[in-house]
């Protein structure tokens, strides 16, 4: 009886820990702010029970994590519920985009659940996104990690009611009501090329860094942004085919090192995806080419800064992290309400119209956000 | 109460697992109660739980196979592949399924082939080996893909109803793995096999001087492993038709949490299906039921390592009551 005793002794402990981290991290994933004090009281209160007789405290518990869970709901100001799922969770990143999604939620007034997996797996996705269909939410923003494998369960939210949307990547076009894209390709590509080209000047050599060879998004950028310079620059030589960089900070480094020892006359770099930027910057810095070149990305502004205070880099261009947040959150809102997107549409937070595409799907945030140098230190990403 | 006795780290794991299970039972019945949850939930547990089973059987021996997720993934590729290209050159659908099935189980069985070799006949240490082996397998899948997924959305109606198929609320993925549970269970617990197999966890050296082949047994061991790589690469092909090199990664550190949860001994010698099928359905529970509450999926890894380390300590504080008992006993007598 006694070994009994110890077990359930134990097992109610192991519980208590499950229970006490449950009631601090609601307070996180709520929009409600009233319900933060009433649930400390609850977890402080199931704090003695611990240390009482076993039998008493697992009862006693409950009633107090209950509180926790009713309280939650009462205090949402509407009954509509839409998740908002990054690829993973916990880099600056996605971070950002869950003030902008939070921002939306407290706006408009609707429930959200921001939250997403610890890695970047497409499985862990799936097996989110089913306990939501289960716990019948009624918006889906979702930015896959693998377009095709979670394509099976997206069908199986849509014909369970749930309206469906992608964001930051796109899924399946089939798959989904909108697609959220943080930016238009062709207007991406032409203004980063035209940018780089227009500040070369005179001088005629250029080269193009990227993450890999096979990113659709970047190549997409990239054939893009060769037509515009071969309309309107065609004058300018690239002097070598792009080159590929493993997504590597330490690579775009070394392979812009070998790039202006072979071509020191190159005069501009284009560098496609986020660690091309302060890869090409270190190595501009190392040679000591400050002001030299002009060199413009897609590139964060935390890992890019110091190289765009010292002129290593130009400027990144990139779209405002947050607002695509707030538009992912808001897209799905308004799928979750019923509510019609129409093209050009005003939303009180952003400054630009949101345009839509002739497909009537895609969903662009807006022009490129330029970073400079002057600027970098207002955006926390 | 005798078989709470007898199993007590089972007893301690079916007692947190039921405990969980009402606990968020109170919490939420309106979902968490409901077919559709529960559904859902077993949709999920099949292609983890044939994972941890595949982890076990290593474990049961003092190894471990790090090499886990990427035989399964690199096998699925295969499969994925042979029936993209069959379909899209017009065979049959149930010939490329037949084919690729026939494939994915050779391409399984070579990559269980080559861990046996190594951990058996060159004696490298399993963890040196299957980490060897984990990243020339991931190598051989980003190859064969590119780093894509290989889509074969044509073959949802047939050969994806082994993933997402249900026979009332109960999917079929299910049924596959309560069989290969039973089947674990006896070839496990019930057979001269089975009982060599914990023998050889517990001391090899003593295995090898009473007459047992202990490479062919270590052989064996790891081609059972890849034998349960591809059941649940079958299951989860099937459930996102598709498959990708890194699809299951994070499966890889939760076979291993949910053998020990279970109350495999690491070190190998012991260790009961039962034990692990409950942690499996432990983590499952906790995982889903935590995310209907809208938890930070930080706090879910918190949850399961406090969860881990108490079931653990449960383990602990028990032996010393048990080996405290024997030898008073003892004295007494």
């Amino acid at each position: 009886m006694k070994k009994t005793l110890v077990l359930i002794v134990c097992a109610v402990f192991a519980i208590t820990m499950a229970l006490t981290g449950c009631s601090t991290a609601s307070t996180s994933d709520t929009t409600a702010e009233s319900s933060a004090p009433a649930e400390s009281s609850a977890a402080e209160s199931s704090a003695p029970a611990e240390s009482a007789a076993a039998e008493s405290s697992a009862p006693a518990e409950s009633a107090a994590a209950d509180d926790t869970a009713s309280d939650t709901t009462a205090a949402s100001d509407s009954d509509i519920t839409v998740v908002v799922m990054p690829k993973l969770i916990g880099i600056p990143y996605f971070n950002a985009s869950e003030t902008g999604a939070k921002k939306c939620a407290e706006d408009y007034g609707f429930n959200l659940i921001y939250t997403g997996p610890t890695e970047a797996d497409a499985t862990q996705q799936v097996k989110m996104i089913e306990d939501f269909i289960a716990q019948g939410v009624d918006a889906i923003a979702i930015a896959p990690n693998d377009p095709a494998g979670i394509t099976p369960t997206l069908k199986k939210a849509t014909d369970a009611g749930i309206a469906v949307i992608d964001w930051d990547t796109a899924a399946e076009k089939d798959a989904v009501l909108y697609s959220v894209h943080q930016i238009d390709d062709q207007e991406y590509g032409e203004s980063v090329w035209g940018a780089v080209l227009e500040g070369m000047g005179d001088a005629t050599d250029y080269a193009i860094l990227t993450g890999g060879l096979e990113a659709a998004n970047l190549n997409g950028w990239i054939d893009y942004g060769e037509a515009y310079k071969e309309e309107n620059y065609p004058d300018k030589v690239l002097v070598q085919d792009k080159i590929p960089t493993n997504e590597s900070q330490q690579e775009a480094y070394s392979k812009t090192l070998d790039l202006m020892k072979a071509y020191p006359d190159v005069k501009g770099i284009i560098c496609m995806s986020t660690p091309t930027v302060p890869g090409a910057g270190q190595a501009l810095q190392e040679l000591g080419l400050q002001n030299e070149l002009t060199v413009i990305g897609s590139g964060m502004p935390n890992d890019s800064a110091p190289y765009l205070k010292d002129g290593s880099v130009t400027a990144s261009y990139l779209w405002d992290v947050e607002n695509l947040g707030y538009l992912a959150a808001y897209v799905a809102y308004m799928c979750a309400t019923d509510q019609p997107l129409e093209d050009n549409l005003t939303i009180d937070a952003f400054d630009s119209p949101i345009q839509i595409k002739e497909d009537g799907k895609t969903v662009i945030l807006g022009a490129p956000l330029i970073i400079t140098g002057e600027n970098v230190d207002d955006y926390d990403y | 109460m005798n078989w709470f006795k007898k199993n007590p780290k089972e007893a301690a794991m079916l007692i947190v697992c039921v405990a969980i299970f009402i606990i968020m039972a109170i919490l939420s019945p309106d979902v968490f109660l409901t077919s559709n949850n529960i559904s859902s939930m077993m949709f999920q547990i099949p292609e983890f739980g044939i994972l941890a089973l595949g982890m076990m059987v290593v474990i049961l021996t003092g190894g471990i196979n790090l090499s886990l997720t990427f035989v399964a993934s690199v096998s699925g590729i295969i499969m994925a592949l042979v029936m993209r290209d069959m379909g899209a050159a017009g065979y049959d659908p149930a010939g490329c399924i037949i084919a690729a099935l026939l494939l994915g189980f050779a391409m399984a069985m070579g990559l269980g082939l080559l861990n046996g070799f190594l951990v058996a006949k060159m004696q490298v240490s399993p963890i040196l080996a299957t980490l060897g082996t984990s990243m020339l397998y991931e190598g051989i899948g980003l190859n064969l893909t590119e780093g894509s997924a290989i889509s074969i959305s044509q073959f949802a109606d047939n050969f994806g109803m082994i993933g997402n198929g249900q026979v009332g609320v109960i999917p079929i993925s299910m049924f596959i793995f309560i069989g290969i549970a039973i089947f674990a269970y006896f070839l496990f617990e019930r057979t001269p096999w089975g009982v060599r197999l914990h023998m050889l966890g517990s001391n090899p050296i003593a295995v090898n001087y009473s007459g047992i082949n202990v490479g062919k047994m270590l052989f064996q061991v790891y081609l059972i492993s890849a034998l349960f790589c591809f059941l649940a690469t079958l299951i989860m092909t099937a459930r996102y038709n598709s498959m990708k090199v890194d699809y299951g990664n994070s499966y890889m550190m939760q076979a291993i949490l949910a053998t020990v949860m279970g109350g495999t001994s690491i070190n190998g010698g012991y260790g009961k299906v039962g034990g692990t099928v409950l942690a499996v359905i432990t983590i499952q529970l906790l995982s889903s039921g935590l995310n209907i509450f809208g938890m930070n999926r930080f706090f879910v890894d918190m949850v399961m390592g406090a969860i881990l380390i108490g079931v653990l300590a449960i383990n602990f504080v028990y032996g010393k009551v048990q080996s405290h008992n024997l030898l008073k006993s003892a004295r007494a007598s």
